[in-house]
């Protein structure tokens, strides 16, 4: 029970913030969809159980956040390569901004609260 | 696996996507989905929920890139929200007005209807040799305050109709 709650919660908070996350990625250098998830496992955020990227991928693109094309990929078929657009880097700018404030706010709330967890 | 390509397909095949983009899109979603199983990520640990519901799945990824008309159903109810707010806002305020009219004593407003000349009629009463006319008066503001209960009702019940019609969340 407390488990299924632990894991409801991470998945709201990780939906709030899901696309900064693919715009931060894709920022290092352009990928493909797989690619992005694999960088996202590489740093801990596995997104079993948030659903697909693919409908965020499309809303970012169909709001002109990113930029795509399509080439070749190493050893496999042409992919459709993500990058953020210039409207992209200041959305990300602005989102890491607010997030930060977010955080630094939460913290300030939850430092003083002393965590036990039973082993 | 490739079976939720399929089912992808079919769904975006039924939302009238046009064949090069579902193309496109089954082709980047099997591609991947071979990485994820090449890496020993099983397509449901890929796709997590989505995994369950491919139809859902493909109609929101079409959705969110703007390739398919929005439901019918949504479309309205975005249109409908604000219509319905100001009408519930109007009704409320007629209320509030009325309440008030009546809360301040006499009614103020009336509605005066002159009786037309009828001949057979007799002659009105002389006071002070003024001819005073008789009239029906009518208290606007009982008409306000029944008016705004009734119009109150149909808004809570449209609202109640608007939250059952809401399609769920994304």
């Amino acid at each position: 029970m407390w488990r299924m709650a632990s894991e409801s919660r991470r998945s709201q908070l990780l939906r709030g913030v899901l696309d900064l996350c693919l715009l931060a990625v894709m920022a290092e250098g352009p990928a493909y969809g797989y690619e992005m998830t694999r960088r996202l496992r590489d740093r801990g955020l596995a997104i079993v159980g948030e659903g697909s990227i693919y409908p965020l991928l499309g809303r970012l693109e169909r709001d002109g956040l990113v930029e795509t094309y399509r080439a070749a990929s190493e050893g496999g078929p042409p992919r459709k390569y993500y990058r953020p657009s210039d409207a992209g880097r200041l959305a990300l700018a602005l989102g890491v901004s607010e997030w930060r404030a977010a955080r630094d706010a939460v913290d300030a709330v939850l430092a003083p609260v002393e965590v036990e967890v039973a082993t | 696996m490739s079976e939720f390509v399929e089912q992808c397909r079919r769904e975006w095949r039924r939302l009238g996507v046009p064949h090069p983009l579902a193309e496109e899109m089954a082709a980047d979603l099997s591609s991947d989905l071979n990485d994820a199983e090449a890496e020993g990520v099983s397509a449901h640990e890929f796709l997590g929920s989505s995994y369950l519901d491919p139809r859902s799945f493909a109609a929101s990824w079409a959705a969110e890139r703007g390739i398919v008309p929005e439901q019918p159903g949504r479309e309205r109810n975005r249109r409908g929200r604000p219509v319905l707010v100001a009408f519930t806002a109007i009704a409320a305020l007629t209320l509030i007005v009325a309440a008030l009219l009546l809360a301040t004593g006499e009614p103020k407003l009336t509605i005066r209807t002159s009786r037309p000349p009828d001949a057979l009629a007799p002659l009105p009463p002389k006071i002070g040799g003024q001819v005073v006319s008789t009239s029906a008066a009518a208290p606007v503001e009982w008409i306000l305050l029944v008016l705004a209960i009734a119009a109150l009702a149909f808004a809570a019940w449209l609202w109640s109709s608007w939250g059952r019609s809401r399609p769920a969340a994304a």
